[in-house]
């Protein structure tokens, strides 16, 4: 990652915020707007900031895009502007275009232009809120594969108290449970009573599964609407 | 004679919270809840105990309950830093001093 460049280019509250944490992990980043009051708050922490149109491939090249290892586009006003970008970075020969989608069309077309990743985090995170909302004893859940999901689920009941070979999970559920979190109380510092965070990165089979314990488990789809099921 | 059950009082509510912080680090949370809940009949504007309840509903992954008992107490005492961290942690916003 060292020594890579990265643009971005439309600093509304993603852009702004994405080349904010690019710089925060000191990575060298070109922040792009039309904005001049909003190049101006970035450019205290971005490697440089500047006013350039989009739309204008000669400003974009004298710019520097051309030279960057990966561009992201992040322009959510108008997917007109958003586009003709998308298509002016690919011309300049980036090859790592990252495009901020406003819509599945916009998506599509983002695609077919040559982008290698496009986000659409309004699409994604209602997904992610419905589920929260609709299964809150899955806290989190990341897709792996088509089929295979990363889930933090609630222990349930009827394995309190049991070893995770006792507990059967794998045989029952086709699960693997490959960490155990919970909240440990303490008295901090300052005499008040806190709770700390415990992982077991690497639970055997002799290891006990408690009461409030969160599981991080590998399962398919299926499998982990099963135990969501049993569990109510 | 008032003066003394005041004293009474607060005496009795401090040591309703020190027992439930008691019970918290030994995992009885029932217990420890039971006692809070003790302190706030005493005084309803105890945000200590609301906050240690919190810590109790979110250890028990009740992460909505917890965030209503933060709330309380950040209600009842703005500047409850240890409250207000927790509760912002839990809604998901980073607060900066």
């Amino acid at each position: 990652m060292k020594g890579k460049q990265f643009a971005v280019i439309g600093l509304g509250t993603f852009g702004y915020n994405v080349a904010l944490e690019f710089a925060n992990k000191g990575i060298q980043v070109l922040a792009i707007d039309v904005n001049t009051e909003i190049v101006d708050r970035i450019s205290q922490f971005v490697t440089q900031a500047l006013v350039v149109d989009a739309t204008d491939e000669k400003a974009m090249l004298e710019a520097g895009v051309a030279d960057c290892d990966s561009v992201v586009i992040s322009i959510g006003e108008s997917i007109e502007t958003s586009i003709l970008a998308t298509l002016i970075v690919k011309e300049l020969g980036v090859k790592d275009v990252i495009v901020k989608s406003a819509s599945a069309w916009h998506s599509k077309v983002a695609a077919k232009l040559g982008a290698s990743t496009v986000v659409y985090p309004e699409l994604e995170m209602s997904k992610k809120f419905v589920e929260n909302i609709v299964t809150p004893n899955i806290l989190e859940q990341i897709k792996l594969s088509k089929d295979y999901n990363l889930a933090e689920i609630v222990a349930p009941k009827y394995v309190w108290g049991k070893t995770i070979k006792d507990s059967n999970i794998r045989n029952n559920y086709g699960i693997n449970i490959i960490a155990i979190r919970k909240h440990v109380p303490i008295i901090n510092d300052d005499g008040q009573s806190d709770i700390k965070e415990e992982i077991n990165m690497v639970p055997g089979p002799s290891d006990e599964i408690n009461q409030n314990d969160v599981l991080v488990v590998i399962g398919s789809e299926e499998s982990l609407a099963k135990i969501k099921k049993d569990k109510e | 004679m008032i003066t003394e059950n005041l004293k009474t009082n607060a005496s009795l509510e401090a040591s309703h919270i020190e027992l439930g912080k008691f019970y918290f680090l030994n995992d009885k949370y029932d217990e420890a809840v039971a006692e809070f809940k003790k302190a706030i009949e005493i005084n309803p504007s105890n945000a200590e105990a609301y906050y240690n309840i919190g810590l109790i509903k979110e250890s028990s992954n009740l992460i909505c309950e917890a965030k209503e008992m933060y709330q309380k107490a950040v209600n009842i005492n703005s500047e409850y830093k240890i409250a207000k961290d927790r509760l912002a942690k839990l809604i998901g916003v980073e607060i900066k001093d």
